[in-house]
């Protein structure tokens, strides 16, 4: 019985491989994770070292006019974040086939587009 | 010359300005309604309803989802803090930088993926689905309309206050709610006017989510989305330019938004406190004193010494014209003191002379607990804080801030219905693009904005939430273009009416998809179902509208309660059920009960320990992070502990056939 079983499941591991959606996304999933990640890792501890505790505000650097901390610890990490969510989109993300659902099959058959 | 009080406000152009936009704005949705209204004509209805047939476009799919996630909290709540606390508010939204690509990159495209395998039309659906098993379905369903009934009489609420903020220093709009009958008035525990703009707020939104659904809610969203960019980028270099005017002829060598941190470094907290208002000469009549009105203690030879603005509306009765205990607030900076007084002469000699002769005394104010007497809490952090003697934003504080918006974001069920309803992969990329650089051009923007009304406005932490409409029109009608007003004023009003739309329609799939038709009646015709869909959607509005008519108290935190609740219940399983072959239902059912669970209990024990609504923060940290945490860990034991999932469910959802 287990042998069956087991035969069993060894030809449907022939028969099927992982769906590359879900590997794709996973492996996106874990890239976005790292990337809020580092943002936090930068932009959290650069605010508290230069940010907090400030003896003398009178003589506070600025940077294009804002607090440097400010800049350095949100605006610099804010575009950054930028450009790596450009790369992201562009060069990382794969497309991948969603499928059809039910619903939508008869919106195909009339060739239309939704939007 | 740089400021207008609540009178003047009433008094300019700009009133008439803010009534025809928000007319043609309502008429504008109804326009988007109609043609909704039609689709659903020509497709198959629920999956049209509720999801827009999984068709949405870059631009629809992108600013519904940026719309819907930029709630009311963005364009009032988000400038009040702004202006009560000063540059910290950066750090405070600096999550934001990773919000487009973690909400809509971490799930997306295996979500939608997922809702196409199984037919899904909403959240519980897919988890019902993907595990094949009613009572997951359920006790989403449950935990569904739990949290976002709450938070639909909530955002009622806050439409309702936004609306009367806009509309409340309109002449033609006070005479309306003056003529309301006395039975209308008896309908709400709270004012006339509040019941008013709720009634309007609320019939306009439930009649076009209602008659146009899905694709109503998104195009709106797309016309919202497109007024606040264009508000805020509007608002940008005239708040820059106008506020380093306004500072004037400062010994500095700096200019620009560098003059303006400078000024703001040099700034002082006010002081909250009560005053005895009277007035000198006789009356002739009874005189009502605004709110935000500028009022002088005198000094015994006659000369001004304290400055104070009122933070209600009060009446000097004829016969004995004085106010005892008004609540005030005395503003302390020297430049601010100048400006005000400034602006004093300018307005209230020419608008209200009869309240010129208006004097403070037995003024008694308080300090704030953090950044009192301590010039540059303005610019550096944590920021002042009237009550918080860690101020604004500690460092606990700062880092579940940077957690609750990317991540618990990804978590909201609203989000994620919007997830399974793009066309394909490249429109997901494309609007993961757009978003981001969307919120680029808000958020930051913002802050500077209204940084620099610090400056333009001072002393408006007497009425916070009104720092919106004031500073858009003292920014228009300082360029002479007083009809501006009314495009950039319609953005915290576009803001909050395309969240309430997005949590109706949810609230109605649940009812009429999630239980009506996958557990009463499978077989129920199309027809049917379309008259329970707009039978539902306009009976949940309704219900909404008369919870906000008695609003319960601690409404702000019921709002913040349900937003971290759904991520705290929801976050984990999906997650679970769309990466990880392993997980089951018995798993991930644990993982939601325990994040539900486990923020439940923070929000008790602070209870318990007396702190009334306010949660019991775990080494300081928000009950998201604790919630969250508890539901990934209960959820992975709990699978490991249990028997592995059906193989054909596992192949359906994370294998594909080898071709050949």
């Amino acid at each position: 019985m287990d042998s069956d079983q087991g035969q069993v499941q060894r030809e449907d591991a022939q028969q099927y491989e992982l769906d590359p959606t879900f590997v794709n996304s996973r492996r996106e999933a874990i890239v976005v994770f790292f990337c809020w990640f580092v943002a936090m890792c930068w932009a959290v501890p650069y605010c508290y070292f230069n940010g907090y505790n400030i003896t003398n505000p009178a003589d506070m650097p600025t940077t294009f006019g804002c607090p440097s901390w400010i800049i350095w610890g949100i605006a610099a990490p804010w575009i950054a974040a930028d450009l790596f969510t450009t790369w992201f989109c562009f060069c990382f993300m794969k497309d991948d086939e969603l499928g059809i659902a039910g619903d939508e099959e008869h919106l195909m058959a009339n060739g239309e587009d939704v939007e | 010359m740089f400021q207008s009080t609540p009178t003047l406000l009433a008094q300019g152009g700009s009133g008439n300005a803010v009534l025809i936009t928000f007319l043609i704005y309502i008429i504008a949705v109804f326009v988007i309604a109609g043609l909704s209204n039609k689709l659903l004509q020509s497709r198959n209805f629920l999956s049209e309803y509720f999801l827009g047939s999984r068709g949405l476009g870059v631009w629809a799919f992108a600013l519904t989802l940026a719309a819907t996630s930029s709630s009311g909290g963005s364009f009032m709540g988000f400038p009040s803090k702004i202006y009560s606390h000063g540059w910290i508010l950066a750090l405070w939204i600096g999550s934001y930088m990773v919000v487009p690509i973690c909400v809509m990159g971490l799930l997306g495209k295996r979500i939608n993926q997922v809702a196409r395998t199984s037919g899904a039309i909403t959240i519980p659906d897919v988890l019902r689905d993907r595990f094949n098993n009613v009572s997951f379905g359920l006790i989403s369903v449950a935990l569904i309309i739990f949290f976002m009934t709450f938070n639909l009489v909530a955002q009622f609420k806050a439409g309702s206050e936004i609306l009367r903020t806009l509309l409340g220093p309109i002449d033609a709009f006070n005479s309306m709610v003056d003529s309301m009958p006395d039975w209308f008035s008896s309908l709400s525990s709270q004012t006339s006017d509040y019941l008013f703009c709720l009634v309007v707020f609320g019939i306009a939104v439930i009649v076009y989510t209602t008659y146009g659904g899905f694709h109503a809610v998104v195009w709106t969203d797309v016309m919202q989305g497109i007024v606040m960019v264009v508000g805020v980028l509007i608002m940008l270099p005239l708040a820059i330019n106008q506020a380093t005017s306004a500072i004037g002829d400062k010994d500095s060598e700096k200019t620009g938004m560098a003059l303006v941190t400078e000024e703001m470094s040099e700034m002082l907290p006010p002081r909250f406190g009560t005053a005895t208002l009277s007035i000198s000469s006789p009356l002739t009549q009874s005189t009502a004193i605004p709110p935000g009105t500028w009022i002088w203690s005198k000094l015994e030879d006659g000369t001004n010494s304290r400055l104070f603005k009122t933070r209600k509306r009060y009446v000097l009765e004829k016969d004995s014209p004085k106010v005892e205990q008004a609540e005030v607030l005395e503003i302390i900076s020297a430049a601010d003191i100048k400006r005000a007084s400034e602006s004093l002469i300018a307005s209230q000699n020419s608008n209200s002379p009869h309240l010129m002769g208006i004097v403070a005394t037995d003024a008694i104010t308080e300090k704030y607990v953090y950044g009192a007497d301590k010039p540059g809490a303005y610019v550096t952090a944590p920021g002042p804080h009237r009550t918080s003697p860690d101020g604004f934003l500690p460092l606990s504080l700062a880092i579940s801030f940077f957690f609750m918006w990317a991540i618990s974001g990804s978590g909201q069920p609203s989000n994620m219905v919007r997830l399974m309803a793009f066309k394909d992969t490249v429109t997901l990329r494309r609007s993961i693009f757009t978003v981001a650089l969307y919120y680029s051009a808000i958020y930051f923007p913002l802050v500077i904005i209204f940084c620099c009304a610090r400056i333009l406005v001072p002393g408006m932490e007497s009425e916070p939430d009104r720092i919106m409409p004031q500073i858009a029109v003292v920014l228009t009608e300082n360029i002479g273009m007083g009809w501006l007003a009314g495009l950039l004023i319609a953005a915290p009003f576009a803001a909050v009416m395309s969240t309430v739309d997005s949590f109706l329609l949810m609230i109605s799939s649940a009812l009429v998809r999630d239980i009506y038709q996958r557990n009463i009646n499978e077989a129920a015709t199309e027809a049917k179902i379309k008259k329970l869909s707009y039978f539902f959607t306009l009976i949940v509005g309704l219900g909404a509208l008369v919870g906000a008519m008695y609003p319960p108290e601690f409404l702000q935190d019921i709002i913040v309660y349900t937003g971290s609740g759904l991520a705290a219940a929801f976050l984990a399983p999906v997650v679970y059920a769309l990466y990880w072959p392993r997980s089951n239902y018995q798993g991930c059912i644990a993982a939601m009960l325990g994040g539900f669970g486990t923020h439940l209990a923070m929000y008790f024990v602070g209870f318990i320990n007396g702190d009334g609504f306010s949660p019991y923060r775990l080494m300081g940290t928000d009950p998201i992070i604790v919630g969250l945490v508890a539901s990934f860990v209960i959820g992975f034991v709990m699978t490991l502990g249990t028997p592995p999932p059906d193989e054909r469910v596992v192949r359906k959802y994370f294998y594909k056939k080898v071709e050949g």
